[in-house]
């Protein structure tokens, strides 16, 4: 409980820091400090897992263990086209819970995920896959996620 | 057994949020009048207990009763007051503050990154929480007036 606090307090202060020096609404600073954590954390959440054998075992690690690990539950949802597209549905996601579903909030929603993509994003760098992480969120407190592989 | 309203104040006696549910008369002055006669006699009573008291106060001021209507105070170390109205029946009305502050402040006005300390709440998502906090209470019970 209390590291959880700690956790919710802090980057809702980060997201503060981060917009409240730029005008523009910019994220890319916010989404860069998620890339660097979740490539760091990765590590170390994987030091006991095999070897994934494919890019779908991957990313159902993601939305198992890893979510688990760092909001305290799965997601709802994963779908793919097998072309390298996924989308991963939240239907709670931990940052939103506490925010009205108002549609004066709905605007702020964005810079809440921000981190989030980010964290994907490196945390499946790390592992080999790159992608494009993109959020969306339609009503609060439910966000999907949409990852894009990119293959070169 | 019922409840008729709610106020929660900061240190500074601003308050923060009032909320009413079975409330039948109504002061007849503004909100805002009717809140600053409100922490004011708190104010009052709170420094009135601490003086009278013969022993050394542990919990200071708690509650007080008239023959219609009890009134239940739960001041936070952080200085936040919740205040509630119940009817003179009501019993355990403590720990339903206590939980109102651990389970419903805390978790919907305390963690709202958009909530900025120190201003009137004003979050949505709190207001039902809190409205169906208290219809599941048991003092809520049946309107027996």
């Amino acid at each position: 409980m209390s590291e959880e606090i700690l956790f919710d307090c802090l980057h809702a202060e980060i997201v503060n820091y981060c917009l409240d020096s730029n005008k523009e609404n910019d994220l890319a600073t916010l989404e860069y400090i998620g890339f660097t954590t979740g490539y760091r954390l990765i590590e170390r959440l994987t030091r006991e897992v095999a070897r994934f054998k494919d890019e779908l075992e991957t990313m159902k690690f993601i939305c198992t263990d890893f979510w688990t690990l760092i909001y305290k539950k799965q997601v709802d949802n994963l779908r793919t086209n097998n072309h390298g597209m996924y989308v991963v549905q939240d239907k709670s996601f931990r940052f939103l819970t506490r925010i009205s579903p108002g549609t004066k909030q709905l605007e702020h929603a964005p810079k809440f995920v921000a981190f989030t993509c980010g964290l994907v994003r490196g945390a499946i760098s790390n592992l080999g896959i790159n992608s494009t992480v993109t959020a969306e969120v339609q009503s609060i407190p439910a966000c999907k996620f949409h990852i894009e592989v990119n293959r070169s | 057994m019922t409840i008729f309203n709610l106020y929660i104040f900061d240190k500074c006696g601003t308050l923060m949020h009032y909320a009413e549910w079975n409330r039948t008369k109504k002061s007849g002055i503004t909100r805002e009048e009717e809140a600053k006669l409100t922490y004011g006699m708190l104010f009052s009573i709170k420094s009135f207990v601490s003086k009278i008291s013969p022993y050394d106060p542990r919990e200071g001021f708690l509650y007080y009763k008239t023959n219609r209507y009890a009134l239940h105070y739960l001041e936070t170390p952080s200085g936040l007051k919740f205040v509630l109205n119940t009817d003179t029946t009501a019993i355990n009305v403590k720990e339903l503050l206590q939980q109102l502050y651990a389970k419903i402040w805390v978790e919907y006005v305390v963690r709202d990154p958009l909530w900025m300390p120190g201003t009137v709440v004003t979050s949505e998502l709190f207001q039902s929480k809190l409205d169906e906090f208290i219809k599941q209470s048991p003092i809520f019970g049946i309107r027996n007036i």
